[in-house]
């Protein structure tokens, strides 16, 4: 990881088309503006976590949708040759 | 019907969804997409697994939900606040209080709300420990 100090009002440069600048320095958070061409997305970490969580629990829940409504049509545990 | 303007993360094109509740299933409540019949999310209402929950919702999800004001929502009250179960293969339900599916109870309007300052876990295990919850 390539670590820099900047003040409020200074700017890093990314590749050719990117720019990070401070905004504001606050007592716990940073303001960040960031200016990218539209072909590289920019998203707060933690959505990208999200994402992943929601395809896994997507996913499964099609598996247990069809379990759940196997035992409720058959009143019973789903049947094996299902 | 949940209209979410801005979708889920992974799923931002499906804007609309039912909350179902059966009685053989409850708590649960499942989120199904009216867009893409094959999705559907299990959820959870979060007072039932962690009921000293608060939310710390963004300006911007609160301005999705058309909430004003510099309170938070009052959860069953101003918004209804449901956190998405996932199951894995041998282990434990883990639900997301990191960002809970928070919608305004008067318009219907919903997002998934990632929380800022969140002392939670996108996979926080079932049943939660108490300390964690009051």
């Amino acid at each position: 990881m390539l670590v820099m100090r900047r003040r409020a009002g200074e700017s890093i440069l990314i590749g050719e088309d990117i720019e990070i600048q401070i905004l504001h320095i606050g007592e716990s958070r940073i303001k960040i503006g960031i200016t990218a061409p539209k072909s590289v997305p920019v998203t707060l970490k933690e959505v990208q976590l999200i994402r992943q969580e929601n395809l896994a629990a997507a996913q499964v829940r099609s598996v247990a949708a069809l379990r759940g409504m196997l035992e409720r049509l058959i009143d019973g545990p789903a049947d094996a040759e299902l | 019907m949940l209209v979410f303007p801005d979708g889920i993360p992974a799923f931002e094109q499906e804007t609309r969804f039912l909350a179902m509740r059966q009685p053989l299933n409850d708590p649960m409540v499942f989120l199904q997409s009216l867009g893409n019949p094959d999705l559907s999310f299990v959820t959870l209402p979060v007072p039932a697994v962690c009921p000293g929950f608060e939310l710390h919702m963004t300006t911007e999800d609160l301005e999705t939900l058309g909430l004003a004001g510099a309170r938070q929502p009052a959860i069953g009250r101003d918004v209804l606040c449901l956190a998405i179960l996932s199951f894995e293969e041998n282990a434990r339900p883990t639900v997301n209080l990191l960002a809970p599916i928070v919608v305004n109870i008067q318009t219907l309007r919903g997002c998934q709300a990632i929380q800022t300052d969140s002392p939670y876990s996108h996979r926080e295990e079932l049943p939660l420990r108490e300390a964690a919850c009051s």
